[in-house]
């Protein structure tokens, strides 16, 4: 089904560079705080908004790759990712709380997502649902509950705006942001972030398994490696379940 | 077992239906609290109520209105019940309302459905994780961008259950639509164009098989905050020209509904 890209134009990296699990957070300055809970790890270069390393945990072999901000982007990365050889990706990224009841630190992992971006309407229309890999959220929520996080389960939106979503008031479209966020405030969209949608949309469409953790409300470094560890130890134990062990 | 026919008695359930006072009997599934177990079965077809509760440890005729055919009991002591949707997403939304109205707390639809993958053969069942919303019912709820997704917890009970009972499954999206006939004789269609394009599209995009209830059961759902999944076994291939005889349909039709009945069993009773 994949198209065979010509060549490589955006990641810093080719083939034999990737593991077959993949982290993906959004800043390519988190690249190195995640893989500082990796063994042997190897910083493979960066190019624009890609930065790129490899490691290993408990033997695993794990890639961490950034996407930039947004779902463009996030679309380029995956699609050349899965062209180099990955299987397996989970996002670790940022979010704001929708219904307000969040507090900082919160974690939160995305069942599915909102298609409030438009990258993935050029691959699919809208219709089809934005679903993270049942098998990449269950061993999350089995690693989360490993570790003694609470974490928190459920529907995430993406967006293209940010500051549609912090500054709602000052964009000429503002009513038709309003009413869109009531409506996800009643359908019971736990967080909002900038990548998931096109991530689980092109997971679908190429058969690769995807899902994503998000911090609420904070981005400072201890939370970012607490979901790294519930990932880390998500991916050991995927790793094993596929070798029967 | 209650039923409404005249005309006054119904437009005084419908005054009922509009009050908040959800002790009333709603208007169309004719239920009232205690009527029902919190874990529902939803087959498309009110000729299929009884051959479900066929395999329940014992069963009763609850209410019977419209499309909507209502039997409750028990399965290996978890209280368990089934009402039919009718076809279509319009009376399904009005089906998951009112029963949740009255208590009911997960949904499960059981439903036949037409392959869309080669690998989608007929005889198999396909656990639903999520839907293509393309169908009017649900965009009157939420706005198209957002998913319909089965309850995580849901799909990961049907498929421990296909396994422990050794049914093969298929995990996967599918597609819910409006028109049957748009999906059977889609060049007959004035949008045919539209309606090839589309299909085109969720084929290449995975999609498992298509069928008429379960975006709006997922999208409902998430809504009401209630548990949601869905098994549809695949009865058709248009393109192969392939479909169940009548034994077949009901062998695996039974193996379907053992299959969400033993699900039903990793669930807690909600009161």
């Amino acid at each position: 089904m994949f198209n065979k890209l010509e060549q490589i134009k955006h990641l810093p990296i080719g083939f034999g560079d990737i593991a077959r699990y993949v982290i993906v957070p959004g800043d390519p300055n988190r690249v190195p705080i995640i893989s500082e809970l990796l063994d042997d790890v190897e910083h493979q270069g960066r190019n624009r908004e890609f930065n790129a390393a490899r490691g290993s945990y408990k033997g695993v072999q794990v890639s961490v790759v950034s996407t930039g901000i947004g779902c463009p982007s996030t679309a380029i990365a995956v699609e050349e990712l899965i062209y180099i050889g990955a299987e397996v990706f989970i996002r670790i990224g940022t979010s704001g709380s929708v219904d307000g009841t969040a507090e900082k630190g919160d974690i939160f992992i995305a069942t599915a997502a909102v298609r409030d971006d438009g990258t993935s309407k050029q691959y699919i229309p809208v219709e089809f649902p934005a679903l993270a890999n049942v098998e990449v959220v269950d061993s999350l929520i089995k690693a989360s509950e490993k570790l003694s996080f609470n974490s928190k389960v459920g529907i995430c939106q993406s967006k293209d705006s940010f500051f549609g979503e912090t500054e709602p008031s000052r964009m000429p479209v503002s009513d038709y942001l309003d009413s869109k966020w009531k409506a996800w405030q009643g359908g019971s969209v736990g967080a909002s972030e900038m990548e998931a949608a096109t991530l689980f949309t092109l997971s679908s469409i190429y058969n690769v398994a995807a899902g994503a953790i998000l911090a609420l409300e904070t981005s400072d470094e201890e939370t970012i490696k607490n979901m790294t560890s519930i990932v880390l130890e998500s991916i050991y134990h995927m790793e094993k379940e596929r070798n029967n062990e | 077992m209650s039923k409404k026919d005249g005309v006054e008695e119904a437009i005084g359930g419908l005054l009922d239906a509009y009050d908040d006072d959800k002790e009333a009997i709603q208007y169309h599934v004719q239920l009232k609290k205690g009527d029902i177990a919190d874990f529902v079965i939803m087959p498309g077809d009110p000729g299929r109520v009884e051959f479900i509760a066929d395999h329940f440890d014992k069963a009763e005729l609850v209410a019977e209105n419209r499309e909507y055919k209502t039997m409750t009991g028990e399965y290996k002591g978890r209280p368990v019940a089934v009402t039919s949707t009718g076809i279509g997403c319009p009376s399904t939304a009005i089906a998951v309302e009112e029963l949740t109205n009255v208590g009911a707390r997960t949904f499960v639809r059981l439903g036949t459905s037409g392959a869309m993958q080669e690998y989608t053969r007929v005889g198999e069942k396909v656990i639903a994780t999520g839907a293509v919303r393309y169908e009017g019912t649900s965009v009157q709820y939420m706005p198209i961008e957002f998913p319909a997704v089965a309850s995580h917890d849901m799909t990961m009970a049907l498929k421990d259950s296909a396994i422990k009972n050794n049914i093969a499954y298929h995990l996967g999206i599918v597609q819910s639509k409006d028109s049957f006939y748009g999906q059977h004789n889609p060049e007959k269609m004035p949008i045919a164009e539209e309606l090839k394009q589309k299909w085109d599209a969720w084929v290449k995009g995975g999609v498992l098989c298509s069928e008429m209830e379960a975006a709006t059961i997922f999208v409902v759902g998430s809504y009401r905050k209630v548990r949601t999944g869905a098994v549809l076994l695949v009865a058709g291939d248009q393109a192969k020209g392939e479909s169940l005889s009548k034994e077949e349909y009901k062998d695996n039709m039974s193996e379907s509904v053992k299959m969400i009945l033993d699900s039903s069993l990793d669930i807690e009773v909600e009161e």
